[in-house]
Order: C-alpha cells, then sequence, then structure tokens
C-alpha cells in the first residue's frame, strides 16, 4: 500500500514534468522570435562558417621579387620560391621603390629582396641573405611567405653544402651526413593541414551551441516577464514542491532539443567540411551531456535579469567574442593571466570548447577529459541551485505585482461601483 | 517649415537624453561594454607573443648531448620544458589532454650514434589543433634543429681552421633576413586589436540603433515620437540617432587614443584621418541599422538579423583569414561591411603609413552606406504612423 503510493507519486512527478517539457515545445515552436535562434541560427550558422572557411588554407599569395643579383643562383632560388604552394610571384621589379609602391596598392603581400653580392658571398663561402618584407595586416601572409622562403634557403642551403662536400671529394651518404648530422622529424598532429577551419570551426560550433541556447532561454523568460505571467508557472497552492518541476520540465524540454541540435552541429557538421572528427561518439556524448545541463541552467539563471525579449541580445552579443578567447584557443589557456583564468570558470562554454576540442579533435577519451567534465558537471549543480533561487524571488516578485495590480483594478472597480 | 524641422530636431534630441538615461541598457551596451572590453583586450594578451609555452620531453638517450639538447629548447622562447616522460604513449596522452602543446624524442643511443655518423633522428610531435601555440612550437623546434646540427658541424670546421663568418656560411650557406612591415614583433596584440575592437563597436552601434528605433514601434510610443519632431521623418530618426553618434564616437576615438597614444601601437600614418574614419564607421552603422529596422520593424527580427550580420563582421573584415582564401562567390560579400573598409584605411593609415589619397575610396564607399537609409524612409514612418505589424 505504501510502496505503491510512492511509485504513484513518481509516475505522477515524472507526468507533470514530461506534461511541462511538451508545453514549453509548444511555446518555443509557437514563438518566432525563439523558434529563429533555437532552429534556424543553429541550422544556418555551421553551414555558413563552414562554408567560408572551407578552403582552409590561403594559397599562393601574390609577392614581387627584387633581384639585384641576377644570377644564375639567385634566379633559382625565385623559381624554386615560386613552385612552392604557399607564394605565388606576380612581379619583378628593378628596386624596392618599386616594389613599394605596388605594396602600397595592395596587389602584392610581400616582397622579396636579394642583394647584388648574393652570388659572390656563396662562392667565398660567406653567408648570403635574402630580406623578406611581409605584410603584417595579415598574420596568414606572413606565415606563408616565412614558410615558403625559410623552406627554399634552407633546401638551397643544403645543396650548397653538398656541392661543396663534393668538391672536396666528399660523396654520397657521407657528404649528407656531414651536412646533417642529426635527421629530423617533424610531425604536425590533429591538423596535420594546419588548416585555419580546423582550428576554428571545433571552437566555433561549441559556441553556437551556447550562445543559441543562452539568447533564446533568455528571450523566453524576457516573454515571460514582459507578460508578468512568471508566476503562472507555478500553481499557487504548493510553490515548493512545484518549482523544481517546473525548472526539470523545462531543462527536459531544453535538453532533448539540443541533444538533437548538437549531435547536427558537433556530429554532421564537421563531417560534411572534413574538419577533425576523430573522437568517439560515446565519449562525446558523455560529453555533451554535462556540457549542455551546465548551459542550460547557467542561462536559466542569467535569464530572470533580462527585462524584454530582445534585452539579451543587445548587451550580451559582443560577449561571444569575449568567450571565444576565454576558451584559450586561440590565446592559450597557460598564458591566460590568473584572474581572467578564473574568470573564465564561471562559462561552460570555456570547458566546452577545450572539452570538444580535445574528444573531438585530438582523439582523446573522456576519462582523459577529467577537468572538464568534473567543472561541468559541478556548474550544472551549482547553477541548477542558483536557478532554484533566483526562480523563487522572480516568482514572488511577479506574484506580488500581479497582486497589486489586481488590487489597482479592485478598487477601481469598487470606486466606480460605489459611485 | 525649415523652423519647424529644427525645433523638432531639437526636442527629440532632448527627448532622446530622457530616454537613454531612463533605462541602465542605453549606457550598459555603450558606456561598459566598451571599457570592459578595452580593458579585457588589453589585459587579455598583455604578453603580445605568447611565451613559455608548456612542452615536453622523452629523453631515452640520458646522455650529455641529450641533455644540452634539451637545456636548448627550455631557453628558446616560446618553449617551456613542463613534463619528462619515459614513452611516446606517457607524452602523447598529456598533448590529448591539453597539459603540453608540443614534444620531442630523443632515441636511446643519441649520442654514440652521432659520434659514429649514423645518422639518429629527433623527432618533434605539435600539436596544431591549437594553431597559434603549435606555430610557435614548430618555428623554435625547427630552429632548433638547424641550432642542433650547426652545433655538430662547427665543432667539425673549427677543427679544420674555418674562421667565424666562414663556418656560419657554411653551416647556413642561405640566411632569410625577415622584415615584419609595422610589427616586427609579430605582436599579436596589435594584430588583432586594431581589428577586434572596432568589430565590438560595430556591434553595440548596431544593436543600440535598432534597439532604440525598435521600442518606439515595440512600446507604441512612435507617434508621440514624430510629434514630437514636429511630424518630420528626418528630424525624427536624426534627432533620436545623434546622442548615440555622439557617444559611439567618443568611445571609438577614445580607443584609438588607447590603442596608439597610450599603448603606442604603430601609427605611420595620420592620427587624425584614423579618427575620422572611426566617425565615419559609427554613422555607417547607425544607417545599416536603420535599414534593419526599417526592412523589419518588429524589433526582434531586426536584432536578429543585425547580429547576424555583426559576428559576420569579424569574417569579412578578412584580418584573420583573407578575404582571397574564402570561396570565389562570397569574396564580394565582404564589401557590404563597413569594417572591411575601415580595416584597409587602417592598414593605409596605421601600417602602411600612406598619404590618405589611397584611402579616399574606402572612406567614400563607408559614406555610400548614408545612402541606406533612404530606402526604408518611408516604410519606417509607415510603420511609426500606423503601427501596422505585429508587436511580438
Amino acid at each position: 500500500m505504501q510502496r505503491k503510493s510512492f511509485l504513484r507519486k513518481i509516475t505522477d512527478t515524472v507526468r507533470t514534468i514530461i506534461s511541462l517539457a511538451l508545453e514549453e515545445y509548444r511555446v518555443i515552436f509557437h514563438d518566432s522570435g525563439v523558434f529563429i535562434i533555437f532552429i534556424a541560427a543553429t541550422l544556418i550558422y555551421p553551414l555558413l562558417y563552414g562554408y567560408i572557411y572551407k578552403n582552409e588554407l590561403l594559397r599562393n599569395v601574390p609577392v614581387a621579387v627584387v633581384d639585384n643579383s641576377n644570377s644564375q643562383r639567385s634566379r633559382n632560388f625565385i623559381r624554386q620560391l615560386n613552385a612552392t604552394p604557399e607564394i605565388n610571384i606576380v612581379a619583378t621589379y628593378a628596386n624596392v621603390d618599386e616594389a613599394k609602391q605596388a605594396f602600397q596598392r595592395h596587389t602584392i603581400h610581400g616582397i622579396v629582396y636579394i642583394s647584388k653580392d648574393f652570388d659572390d658571398k656563396i662562392n667565398q663561402h660567406e653567408q648570403a641573405t635574402v630580406s623578406i618584407y611581409s605584410d603584417m595586416s595579415s598574420f596568414l601572409y606572413y606565415r606563408s611567405m616565412m614558410i615558403a622562403c625559410n623552406y627554399t634557403a634552407l633546401k638551397i642551403g643544403k645543396n650548397i653544402q653538398i656541392e661543396r662536400a663534393n668538391a672536396e671529394g666528399v660523396v654520397g651518404e657521407q657528404a649528407e651526413i656531414n651536412v646533417q648530422p642529426i635527421q629530423y622529424e617533424e610531425n604536425i598532429f590533429y591538423n596535420p593541414g594546419t588548416g585555419f577551419a580546423s582550428f576554428l570551426m571545433p571552437a566555433l560550433l561549441i559556441l553556437m551551441i551556447h550562445q543559441t541556447l543562452f539568447f533564446g532561454i533568455g528571450m523566453l523568460a524576457g516573454t515571460a516577464r514582459e507578460e508578468n505571467k512568471f508566476h503562472l508557472l507555478v500553481p499557487q497552492d504548493n510553490m515548493h514542491s512545484s518549482l523544481y518541476k517546473v525548472i526539470l520540465g523545462k531543462t527536459l524540454c531544453y535538453f532533448t532539443l539540443y541533444m538533437v541540435v548538437s549531435a547536427y552541429i558537433l556530429g554532421f557538421a564537421p563531417r560534411l567540411f572534413n574538419l577533425p572528427h576523430i573522437g568517439n561518439p560515446n565519449d562525446l556524448i558523455l560529453f555533451v551531456i554535462p556540457f549542455l545541463f551546465a548551459t542550460i541552467f547557467f542561462s536559466m539563471t542569467i535569464s530572470v535579469f533580462v527585462k524584454n525579449r530582445e534585452t539579451g541580445l543587445v548587451t550580451f552579443l559582443f560577449f561571444s567574442v569575449i568567450l571565444l578567447f576565454l576558451s584559450g584557443f586561440s590565446w592559450p589557456r597557460s598564458n591566460i593571466s590568473p584572474f581572467w583564468l578564473a574568470f573564465s570558470w564561471v562559462f561552460p562554454a570555456v570547458h566546452g570548447i577545450q572539452g570538444y576540442i580535445k574528444i573531438n579533435t585530438m582523439g582523446a577519451g573522456i576519462h582523459q577529459l577529467n577537468l572538464e567534465v568534473v567543472s561541468l558537471w559541478g556548474q550544472a549543480g551549482f547553477y541548477f541551485i542558483t536557478t532554484l533561487i533566483v526562480y523563487r524571488l522572480q516568482i514572488r516578485n511577479s506574484k506580488s505585482r500581479a497582486q497589486a495590480e489586481q488590487e489597482e483594478q479592485d478598487n477601481f472597480t469598487n470606486d466606480i461601483i460605489t459611485e | 517649415m525649415k523652423k519647424s524641422i529644427k525645433e523638432g530636431f531639437k526636442a527629440t534630441f532632448r527627448r532622446e537624453l530622457k530616454r537613454m538615461t531612463g533605462r541602465p541598457i542605453y549606457i550598459f551596451s555603450s558606456v561598459f561594454v566598451m571599457f570592459f572590453c578595452y580593458i579585457f583586450f588589453l589585459t587579455f594578451m598583455k604578453e603580445g607573443l605568447p611565451e613559455s609555452l608548456p612542452a615536453g620531453i622523452v629523453d631515452l638517450d640520458q646522455s650529455y648531448v641529450s641533455r644540452t639538447f634539451i637545456r636548448n629548447m627550455d631557453a628558446s622562447p616560446h618553449m617551456k620544458i613542463v613534463a619528462r616522460y619515459t614513452s611516446f604513449n606517457e607524452a602523447r596522452s598529456d598533448m590529448q589532454k591539453g597539459k603540453i602543446y608540443a614534444f620531442m624524442i630523443i632515441p636511446k643511443g643519441f649520442y654514440s650514434d652521432v659520434l659514429s655518423y649514423r645518422r639518429p633522428e629527433v623527432t618533434f610531435y605539435v600539436n596544431d589543433g591549437y594553431l597559434i601555440a603549435g606555430s610557435l612550437l614548430l618555428k623554435d623546434m625547427t630552429y632548433l634543429s638547424a641550432l642542433g646540427n650547426g652545433y655538430m658541424q662547427k665543432k667539425v670546421l673549427e677543427a679544420k681552421g674555418f674562421s667565424e663568418w666562414q663556418i656560419m656560411g657554411n653551416i647556413q650557406p642561405i640566411a632569410v633576413d625577415a622584415h615584419l612591415i609595422a610589427n616586427p614583433w609579430a605582436n599579436y596584440q596589435i594584430y588583432l586589436l586594431n581589428v577586434l575592437l572596432p568589430g565590438v563597436l560595430q556591434i553595440m552601434v548596431l544593436m543600440l540603433t535598432i534597439f532604440s528605433l525598435g521600442m518606439e514601434l515595440k512600446e507604441r510610443t512612435s507617434r508621440n515620437w514624430l510629434r514630437t519632431a514636429n511630424n518630420s521623418m528626418f528630424a525624427a530618426i536624426t534627432g533620436k540617432l545623434l546622442p548615440y553618434t555622439i557617444l559611439f564616437t567618443i568611445l571609438g576615438i577614445g580607443g584609438n587614443f588607447i590603442l596608439y597614444k597610450y599603448m603606442h601601437f604603430p601609427m605611420h600614418g595620420s592620427f587624425g584621418w584614423m579618427c575620422v574614419a572611426t566617425f565615419i564607421y559609427v554613422l555607417a552603422h547607425q544607417a545599416i541599422g536603420i535599414l534593419f529596422i526599417g526592412t523589419v520593424p518588429i524589433l526582434r527580427d531586426g536584432i536578429s538579423l543585425a547580429a547576424l550580420y555583426g559576428l559576420l563582421g569579424f569574417s569579412f573584415a578578412g584580418f584573420t583569414f583573407p578575404i582571397e582564401g574564402m570561396p570565389r562567390n562570397i569574396q564580394i560579400f565582404s564589401e557590404v561591411f563597413p569594417i572591411r573598409h575601415y580595416f584597409k584605411i587602417y592598414i593605409n593609415q596605421a601600417l602602411n603609413g600612406m598619404d590618405v589619397k589611397y584611402s579616399l575610396i574606402y572612406f567614400a564607399a563607408m559614406l555610400a552606406f548614408l545612402l541606406l537609409p533612404l530606402l526604408v524612409y518611408y516604410r519606417l514612418k509607415k510603420a511609426a504612423l500606423y503601427l501596422n505589424y505585429p508587436a511580438k
């Protein structure tokens, strides 16, 4: 008997929560503003950004050459430089001033200058210098220029060394050993093509989930507040026991919706654009669950401070940029100052981005992500409690406001009646 | 008539000042946000270039030479050895956890192999999932490898009696001497902030323009607004937006002062023209804001549209990933973002120090955005008068 009523209680609770979740779904699909954020934005953003950055690399950066040496060696250097995929020699100028003018017209992004004594120096076994001038408006220009020039200089330099060894009578492998007594092998892991999209997109994808949830939930709360419906969320008579049901009901709605959204953004988009996706799907799911809970409760907590439907986006859109930097995917987390590092713990996006990069890009297992997983569950728990607190306060305020209005109304009608 | 427009303009201006101070959102979304961003970005990347990035080592040789090698690694500018491992798997696991960004394996028998001309192989592993940390460490390691070989060759050449400059000529016959125009330190702060801060500025200008206009429609105060402006739409819009023009221009030019005067970021051209560019930049985004709210007189849709547009501005400025690297059919879209033209002016003025005549075309492009409100002038007036759109 006792047991049955207990079971009954649980099924009733679950039923209430599910019906509340369904109600929330109805609200979302009937509110075009929220619908745009939850469904349209999450659908379009990955495609849009994936397409913008789909080329991954900057190739054939236009560069000009000033060859004052005009020797066979310098021409060979230029030829080999032009053969690199990074840069493309589009013009030859008689002097640096002419080249600078082209640079200022933005037709070239770098100048390679070979001095008059280039060939003589090599013949005399002195070090010859190739000067490069690089456009710093984008670091990718500079990077392309440096990679191409260093590669060519090392390659030709090595040939010269071997020629010299040969001239001394050292040939074959022995010459190679003399030139390079130690061999080096570089292995670039996790982004072997050093692609820009492979680097940026994983962070952006997590940010899309975090921000759309944040702004969508903010808009829903703003609407409830505008219409002063907040107190209607919870049955008046039994607020204490019902409050958590309301919160869980809403959470169930956002969570189930965003499991689907996450599958699309984190699972499908990387495959569509051939971005890194070496993570184990099970690990990814185990990671996304706490990330979504933390983000949902975080957003619900902050949402009560949103006055209108739109104020969330107006005031906090800029924060997307801040979050991107706080996450440490570009400026490394090891080099973030202690203050901002501590500040970054407030936002689920930060560990979300780090964790996702580690699983998806670097193939880490969930057991290697203790820091991220524990802190995301910690955030989920913490923000659940804060949500409970702020919702209770909010409902109380809303109720007293509604009562005041009601009384005013009553007084007004009483006045009319008495008159 | 003229006089009534002028009076209307003044009255609207005064009305807007009252509205602006009446709700915290206006000051928050301008003054507070911009100050926060100035402080954040200036303190966040203080070093300019990340130093002492954590790296690991797997030293299977444990010899005098391998230890010298490791000391050299530790001394290179961007690298700091934080961990030693006994195997590749251990090191790789820590790289996956993000504890180190790179590691190097020195094989067993390294020293004796060098001595007996067996050319041992040293292997680097770099994590380019974090592109910036990865690139810097790869650069350091490439440099170290040249140094390692050079060190060995130097010993031989010294024994043969070569002089110092000939030794350099022999170890490295061709050197690359890089000149980084206007940012010789490859400083990230200089590189990023000059575009990121204007990027945040455009977002806030767009948002507040649309919000201030859209609230009139949403809260159904637009008739009162037009009446205050003596029923002149021109006076209504300019009077309403002027406070924000002033506010954001001050914040933007204040930002220029912080970057070029206080932080001494490169400014090889005219600081004055840069500030003129900032002023036109603010105006251009106000014009785009009017276009958005005029096209969709529903506040929430206007805001959502502007959010998409504002965030895309960061991509289409073309500073992290140049426009010419994007697919051809979307390259043209960069032209419809004032931030692209502002970025070009910045390159010409601050980095290349060119005469302003080379930038006139970009000034003209930004000014062209000011014509956009004409497209929605009547539509917006109608919306303000008849309130003929859904409120929610």
